[in-house]
């Protein structure tokens, strides 16, 4: 049996598109629309490798697990995966890193980098919500803490990539005070 | 001289022989004491663990039977004390009169105890039994840990309150086998009733906080779960098995679903230790019946995608618990016949979907994944439409939970929470 599933991803606008019943969302991404940066790790919500971004109730951003999430759960609603974040020139080149990008390249964060899909857009909301709601900046580990604990990284770079957030959150205005 | 000298060479050997022999029953009688001792402790640790000691007063991360593990009571939080061997601090100066007393009557050394401790059904441990957990906890490791005051309001933190209470709510009984039945329906009343004081938890209270015997094991709301209706007609009517019960109470998982909230420490550090003989006495006692019992196929009636609820269930739940409800091993429980939806009262079905369940590990093999939290994700009428949909397309109950009801729950749940 299947549906009809539309939404937006990346800020263009899929579907409607007859899908089959159960499809993860992890594999509409892969083989409907070839946005493959959104790796599959553990297969049980467990990694957060798979994470992307929702814009939730209120434009409050929330991350969603696409392993364990059925296409159902993003009907109709904005979806930003990891492709969906550099900036690119009308042929599709990218041009410009985001900050939370740069940051990870410029502290060697990752090796594999499997998980860094999973970070990069847990971190990107992480920053969008203290834009919202400025933290102490002697809270900011803790804060860092909350939001990438259940990260996984099989390479174990845990470090490179915490240190990468806490200096890019410390040096971009407003989110801290 | 040959003759003397062959008598007090006699003599000599006698009394060689006969110190030899008091040496030797005295040593026996030593060794024989030594080895009741360690019998009778082995056996305290047994009662004690069926007794679920660790779990109440172990507090998270901390050592065992030290104390300090709060409880939220209706009057304000109690902390569990500590019962090791410590004579400072713990039990260790209790002499076996204190013991008995603690046990049965509630009252220690230092005042009466709060029914947190369940005396209510520890009242009915044998004078043997009681023995015997004894000279387990007085052979505990000693832990120094000073006990924590409790945080309850005027006037419940007057002590001399509970001497009136247990006026009104307590005898210090024996327990009586009931003569109709088994030894092993009797021995498992005993397990369940007394050392795993399961009425406790599964039985209602009544105005003044007893245990309502009208009502044994009909189950009630604790904080934000729901300890389940136990009754045998209950159990039956879910078609539990002997073996169905085995498997929660050792594994912590069945074919209907696994434990949470407060049962997944008295299975982890209690239920699990039962001897085989024990279990089936358990299992006897609550069921009802010695008979083995046919387990039914459990049900699943096919999905209605035009209910509401299906997308919601497809969404958000399929990912672990599957398409089908099928579940995935060491991850998430299947949903066919699962018992949190087969009940009459959906206050579990509501209450997990709200709170989520945490991780939960069992052993090197077996780990169950937390399942998340929607309070803040499904408003009253979603919520509604999947417990619905859940029950009806895995159990044989109705789609016939109102909005109001789940709205209520959530309500109530907030503030027992906060």
């Amino acid at each position: 049996m299947s549906q009809h599933i539309q939404m937006t991803v990346n800020d263009q606008q899929v579907g409607p598109v007859e899908v089959p019943e159960g499809l993860k969302m992890i594999e509409f991404l892969h083989e409907y629309l070839n946005l493959t940066g959104t790796k599959f790790g553990c297969g049980a919500g467990v990694c957060h490798a798979c994470t992307v971004i929702v814009e939730g109730k209120n434009g409050v951003s929330e991350v969603v697990r696409t392993c364990i999430s059925g296409v159902e759960r993003f009907a109709d609603k904005k979806v930003r995966t990891v492709e969906g974040h550099a900036k690119r020139n009308s042929e599709g080149e990218i041009t410009e890193l985001t900050p939370v990008q740069m940051a990870f390249l410029e502290h060697f964060s990752f090796q594999c980098g499997w998980c860094t899909s999973g970070f990069i857009n847990e971190t990107t909301a992480l920053m969008e919500r203290l834009a919202k709601a400025p933290v102490a900046a002697a809270d900011v580990e803790q804060v860092i803490e909350e939001a990438l604990k259940e990260h996984i990284c099989r390479c174990t770079g845990y470090v490179k990539y915490y240190q990468g957030v806490k200096d890019l959150i410390l040096n971009t205005k407003g989110l801290t005070y | 001289m040959k003759a003397t000298s062959l008598s007090r060479h006699s003599f000599s050997r006698r009394l060689k022989g006969a110190v030899l022999s008091l040496a030797v029953f005295g040593g026996t009688a030593v060794a024989q004491a030594a080895q009741d001792q360690a019998g009778l402790i082995a056996q305290g640790k047994y009662l004690a663990e069926i007794g679920d000691c660790v779990a109440c007063h172990t507090p998270q991360g901390g050592r065992e039977l030290s104390g300090g593990l709060p409880f939220e009571t209706p009057f304000g939080i109690v902390y569990s004390t500590n019962i090791t061997s410590d004579k400072e601090t713990g039990i260790g100066h209790y002499s076996y009169q204190d013991f008995y007393r603690a046990m049965h009557e509630g009252i220690s050394p230092n005042g009466n105890l709060y029914p947190a401790m369940p005396y209510t059904s520890y009242h009915l441990l044998t004078d043997a039994d009681t023995r015997a957990l004894y000279a387990y906890f007085m052979n505990t490791k000693p832990i120094s840990q000073e006990n924590k005051d409790s945080e309850i309001g005027f006037p419940f933190n007057i002590r001399m309150g509970l001497k009136a209470w247990n006026l009104m709510n307590h005898e210090d009984s024996v327990f009586t086998p009931d003569p109709a039945k088994s030894d092993s329906w009797n021995r498992g009343s005993y397990l369940v009733n007394v050392l795993g004081h399961c009425g406790e938890c599964h039985t209602p209270r009544n105005a003044i906080f007893a245990m309502d015997p009208t009502a044994h094991f009909q189950g009630t709301v604790l904080d934000t779960f729901e300890a389940s209706n136990i009754t045998p007609e209950e159990l039956n009517r879910q078609n539990w098995t002997h073996e169905d019960l085995k498997q929660l109470f050792t594994k912590g998982y069945s074919r209907k679903g696994t434990v949470f909230g407060g049962m997944y420490p008295v299975v982890y550090h209690s239920y699990s230790h039962l001897t085989e003989q024990d279990m089936r006495a358990v299992t006897s006692y609550l069921l009802d019946n010695e008979a083995d019992i046919e387990a039914l196929p459990l049900a699943f009636n096919g999905h209605d995608k035009a209910a509401p609820g299906y997308n919601t269930y497809m969404g958000y739940c399929a990912g672990c618990h599957g398409q089908d409800g099928e579940g995935r091993p060491n991850v998430a429980p299947a949903l066919a016949g699962n018992a949190t939806l087969d009940r009459t009262s959906v206050y579990n079905a509501v209450s997990l979907l709200l709170n989520g369940i945490v991780s939960q590990h069992y052993n090197s093999t077996t780990s169950f994944y937390a399942m998340p939290a929607y309070a803040d994700k499904f408003d009253d009428q979603q919520l509604t439409d999947l417990v619905n949909y859940m029950r009806t397309t895995w159990t044989a109950q109705k789609a016939d939970i109102g909005v109001s009801k789940v709205k209520d729950i959530r309500t109530n749940m907030k503030q027992s929470v906060h």
